[in-house]
């Protein structure tokens, strides 16, 4: 182990039981890989991209590194704790944000923030004081006491994320953190992504959006198929071209290698 | 323990901050049985007292039977033939016709047996009356005449022991168990299947999976939080049948005295509504948290309901219960609840019965903690 390295994903392989339609229409195939055979590492302070198509696998690979599901083999430790056999460990490191998570409608940002602080543990005084700044920072204190079923898609989208940071975990796991949101809300949240690692925390993020990906990452992994088709540093991927023509040099061999 | 404390909190936040949640589940379960029973009452009460005399059309009335009938039943003159008074009957124009053989009051000191006839319809109420009526007048006419003893004849003397405190108790004992046991139910319903497989399928419990709080503690802050709601939906049913009650029956002749009941029979009464509710909630909670939707929770409850029916409906027929009934819950408690309002009490069948209860709903929420934390379950939709 680096000295370093906050996240270690080794030989991560998860696959999902088709419908039984669905196998007929795949000729009998009883199961699809989403995640095949994922190994990779990310380090302190830095901003890991995990780059793929839709359906690449992205979302699920994120999902167990939160211990929301469970790999069929491979482990993913962070800061050293194993996804698989201390989740509770791993939960309390972590911030994770995903579409799949969803608040609660009925409630306000201000309540949902005190909740999820208090279920992390997270002493008043500081609360409070997180509360403020993540707030005005995602110009969330405009909207605090308005039901969440009130706010709209992006405005969801901001008090998400800062729920899933309420107890300022080290390693952050965002999964299509720019989605729905305008290009102003979007740079909040990239600039604020850029000061959370200027602070050393690490982040993992998935994303589509290549032009996100050449602003942010230090390191990018692309994933076609479930399967790691490229991963080094973000300079060294688009020493010869931009990254978009070299996603689509790699999707081509990927996909010539397969047929 | 904070964050079952955190939990509960929620849960309690988000319904008692709900104006329509309260109304739906705390107000209107009791408004509404308070509303209908009455409404029940004050029909069947109206029915009772606008029942008119049965009209009949009766052939050689005796002299020693004139009076009773007369008194009983609207004579009329019959002026038509027999057939017609027959169709009239079935047509429901006159309720009976009644037919003596001449000189019946001779006919009735001799040894011959004679005959009398009564053409009715039954499916007219007041023909039915009327045919019930006659031949209980017939009836105790000819013990008279035989007259080998009598039974309870002394006129002004009560016979029937029963104070109205105990038939009341007797009416509550066997009504009570069932409707509050259904109640409870329905307001245990009510609540989980939002609070859970609603949570579910709006994908808002999946970010509670993520925090770091222990599953088994999201499932005891979930089923303390809803069992508390739903005993205050029960008790608002329970009080609008109690309430509703004295006017429900107020047709039958039954003097409704709550006073009967002492504070040990409420408190016990309170003890078993609410270690049944932790029963049905955590029972309600598994089978929620197992639906991919509500919809589908919906559907799966059907077969809970039908066994808590089938539990009241056994305890109605169950008088001397043997302690191993006690064993089996919601059976259990609809028995102690019955025990409770007639009166009748045994400490060691309600220990039991708590005890079953507590263990049963205690090993049902571990059981969801473990749901809680299979992938399986939690995402499979
Ligand atoms: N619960 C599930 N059951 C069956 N198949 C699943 C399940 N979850 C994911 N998959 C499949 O796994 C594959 C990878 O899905 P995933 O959501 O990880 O893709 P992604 O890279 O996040 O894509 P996107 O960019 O569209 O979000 C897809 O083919 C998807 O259909
Ligand atoms: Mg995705």
């Amino acid at each position: 182990m680096q000295e370093n390295e906050i996240l270690r994903v080794e030989h991560l392989t998860k696959t999902f039981k088709l419908p039984l339609k669905q196998q007929k229409l795949e000729g009998g195939v009883k199961i699809k890989t989403a995640v095949d055979d994922l190994s990779f590492s990310s380090f302190k302070g830095e901003i890991f991209g995990l780059l793929g198509p839709n359906g690449a696998g992205k979302t699920t690979t994120l999902r167990i590194l939160a211990t929301l599901i469970k790999p069929d083999s491979g482990d993913a430790f962070i800061d050293g704790v194993s996804a698989v056999n201390n989740p509770y460990g791993v939960r309390g490191k972590i911030g994770f944000l995903t579409s799949e998570l969803r608040l609660e409608d009925f409630f306000t940002p201000d309540y949902l923030f005190d909740f999820f602080s208090e279920l992390h543990g997270v002493p008043h005084d500081l609360r409070n004081e997180r509360k403020r700044s993540l707030f005005a920072r995602f110009g969330i204190d405009k909207f605090a006491e308005v039901k969440l079923a009130n706010l709209s898609t992006g405005m969801k989208q901001k008090v998400s994320i800062v729920i899933s940071i309420v107890h300022d975990p080290d390693f952050i796991i965002f999964d299509e953190p720019t989605n729905g949101l305008d290009v102003l809300t979007a740079k909040t949240v990239t600039d604020y992504l850029s000061e959370l690692r200027a602070d050393g925390k690490s982040i993992i993020l998935s994303t589509h959006i290549f032009s996100l990906a050449e602003k942010l990452c230090d390191r990018v992994g692309v994933i076609i198929d479930g399967k790691l088709a490229a991963l080094d540093t973000l300079s060294a991927l688009t020493a010869e071209k931009n990254l978009e023509d070299k996603f689509f040099d790699l999707y081509s061999q990927a996909k010539g290698e397969r047929a | 323990m904070n964050t079952i404390l955190a939990i509960i909190k929620k849960e309690f936040r988000r319904f008692f901050c709900d104006r329509r949640m309260i109304f739906t589940t705390l107000l209107m379960p009791g408004l509404l049985i308070y509303v209908v029973y009455t409404a029940m009452g004050a029909i069947t009460q109206s029915v009772a007292e606008q029942s008119p005399t049965p009209v009949v059309y009766v052939q050689n009335m005796p002299e020693s039977l004139a009076s009773a009938l007369e008194s009983a039943l609207d004579v009329r003159e019959q002026t038509v033939s027999d057939n017609e008074a027959k169709e009239r009957i079935a047509g429901g124009e006159i309720d009976a016709l009644i037919i003596f053989p001449e000189n019946f009051d001779d006919l009735t000191v001799g040894t011959d047996v004679p005959e009398v006839s009564i053409y009715y319809n039954s499916t007219e109420t007041s023909s039915a009356t009327a045919y019930s009526t006659v031949s209980a007048i017939l009836q105790s006419y000819e013990q008279s005449i035989a007259n080998v003893f009598n039974v309870n004849a002394q006129q002004g003397e009560i016979y029937d022991l029963a104070d109205s405190r105990s038939a009341s108790m007797y009416v509550l004992s066997t009504v009570v168990p069932m409707v509050l046991i259904m109640l409870m139910l329905s307001g245990c319903i009510a609540v989980v299947l939002e609070s859970i497989a609603g949570e579910k399928e709006r994908g808002t419990i999946a970010t509670l999976l993520v925090t770091p709080i222990k599953r088994s503690h999201l499932a005891i802050g979930k089923i303390l939080s809803l069992s508390v709601i739903a005993v205050l939906s029960g008790i608002s049913s329970f009080l609008g049948l109690i309430l509703s009650l004295p006017n429900l029956m107020s047709g039958t002749g039954v003097e409704f005295s709550l006073a009967a009941y002492g504070a040990l029979d409420y408190l016990g009464l309170f003890l078993v509504v609410i270690s049944t509710v932790l029963v049905f909630v955590s029972l309600l909670a598994i089978v929620s948290a197992y639906a991919k939707s509500t919809k589908e929770a919906n559907g799966l409850i059907a077969p809970v309901m039908i066994l808590a029916m089938v539990c009241t409906l056994c305890s109605m027929f169950i008088t001397s219960p043997s302690v191993g009934f006690f064993f089996i819950p919601v059976l259990n408690s609809s028995l102690c609840i019955a025990a409770l309002m007639a009166g009748t009490f045994v400490v060691v069948p309600f220990v039991i019965t708590m005890c079953v209860n507590i263990v049963c709903a205690a090993l049902l929420s571990v059981l969801l903690g473990v749901m809680f934390n299979s992938e399986k379950i939690m995402f499979n939709r």
